[in-house]
């Protein structure tokens, strides 16, 4: 499929080398929005939870302390930024490179909470994001090594071979473990249940937008 | 069995990377009846293996030809128009490589001695980006590491104070708990009697 009858006509393209990244009216939007949404992050402060204390009448606050609140808040701000670039990118690789990314900020964006059942959730979810380096690279090199290229735009116009559908599928799975998508989303569900509200969404936010676009990238691979 | 239960189940997050591996495994074992064959029209070309050993070529593996700043090597980019001058260093190498290569025919398998030289051009000219976000990805890796070394073994007076606030809170707890119980068997003795 080709970018213009998925995203609209192309307004242009950043060349970096081989890397192009291509602008979309869609992967404008996907980008502007993140964009947007990482800076109101950045701006803003952590909420506090308060909870009601164990055999008392009094509530318990629940607060961020002020190094973690920064360790936080810059993980979240390249957490956004990183989502936006795979948002924009025209490259196999790159995109793959992006999610990789994405899921070791993701686990660093939790890594200093001091609940335990939060810090167990982390530890899973960072097992399957090592698990899911396997199937995201090596479906890359499987679409590679049956395509010899690894540039979206190219790749568009290619027929899609049956080494192709596996790389795709393997990509798919790898995607699908690392944004914690239908059958895999306990551990990262169970990642958000803690204080510090808008760092935490950024890691839900990166995935839905990462989804919208692996979406998009498997349909111009496989059509 | 329901579908409720299975997604019981499946919300434990101790079962989701096994659920994953097994899927992952399941997908590979399919792979090997994938029929795969390397496409010989790749982009990113490499020679054919042991074909400059056999040739005698001094850097063997890495040979890729061009002269530098006069002729390009054997580099072939998606994009050409983005990367006009794109092989005209590819076969720079420093005097101590020039000089290694000149005395051992092995050279080209220790591409580290080479600082400068046999630049691979893929890897910094064509494809730079993605050089940017791999070491970006080590560095954020390394960020988390070292802040959590930081502030979480090396500032041990604050997990003392953490820890003694822990067992204080849960002795507390279970002393509740035990007055509670009594109380609860006390009643329970008074009214069986």
């Amino acid at each position: 499929m080709d970018f213009a009858t998925l995203g609209g006509n192309i307004f242009g393209t950043i060349p970096l080398g081989d890397i192009v990244l291509y602008i979309t009216p869609l992967n404008l939007f996907l980008f502007i929005v993140l964009l947007v949404f990482t800076l109101l992050i950045a701006i803003s402060k952590t909420e506090t939870q308060v909870e009601a204390t164990l055999m008392k009448l009094s509530n318990t606050n629940v607060k961020v302390g002020k190094s973690e609140f920064k360790q936080r808040r810059f993980l979240a701000v390249i957490c956004g930024i990183a989502s936006a670039g795979a948002m924009i990118t025209g490259d196999l690789f790159n995109f793959t490179l992006f999610m990789a990314l994405i899921g070791i900020l993701n686990i660093g964006i939790v890594s200093a909470v001091k609940q335990t059942s939060v810090l167990n959730s982390a530890y899973q979810y960072g097992l399957i994001a090592m698990m899911c380096s396997l199937p995201l690279f090596g479906g890359a090199a499987i679409i590679l090594a049956s395509t010899g290229t690894l540039s979206l735009e190219v790749l568009s116009q290619i027929q899609a071979t049956p080494m192709v559908v596996f790389g795709a599928i393997l990509m798919l799975l790898g995607i699908l473990g690392e944004s914690g998508v239908a059958p895999f989303f306990a551990s990262k569900a169970e990642m958000f249940r803690t204080p510090g509200s808008p760092f935490i969404v950024i890691i839900h936010l990166s995935s839905l937008f990462i989804i919208v676009r692996a979406v998009e990238i498997l349909l111009l691979v496989l059509w | 069995m329901k579908i409720g239960k299975i997604w019981n189940k499946l919300a434990d997050p101790k079962t989701v990377p096994r659920l994953f591996a097994f899927c992952l495994g399941v997908i590979l074992i399919v792979g090997f009846v994938v029929p795969m064959a390397l496409n010989p029209d790749q982009i990113y070309t490499r020679p054919a293996p042991q074909e400059q050993v056999d040739e005698g070529l001094a850097i063997a593996p890495y040979d890729r030809g061009g002269e530098v700043l006069k002729s390009p090597g054997i580099i072939n980019p998606q994009y050409p128009e983005n990367a006009r001058e794109l092989g005209m260093i590819t076969g720079y190498m420093s005097p101590l490589a020039q000089w290694v290569s000149s005395i051992s025919p092995y050279f080209g398998t220790s591409i580290y001695s080479s600082p400068g030289g046999l630049i691979d051009e893929v890897l910094y000219y064509t494809r730079g980006f993605d050089t940017i976000l791999e070491s970006s990805i080590l560095m954020m890796a390394f960020i988390i590491a070292s802040w959590l070394t930081i502030n979480y073994t090396m500032n041990k007076k604050d997990i003392e104070k953490d820890l003694k606030k822990a067992i204080n809170d849960s002795s507390k707890v279970a002393h509740e708990v035990k007055v509670n119980d009594e109380k609860a068997r006390a009643k329970q003795l008074r009214r069986d009697n």
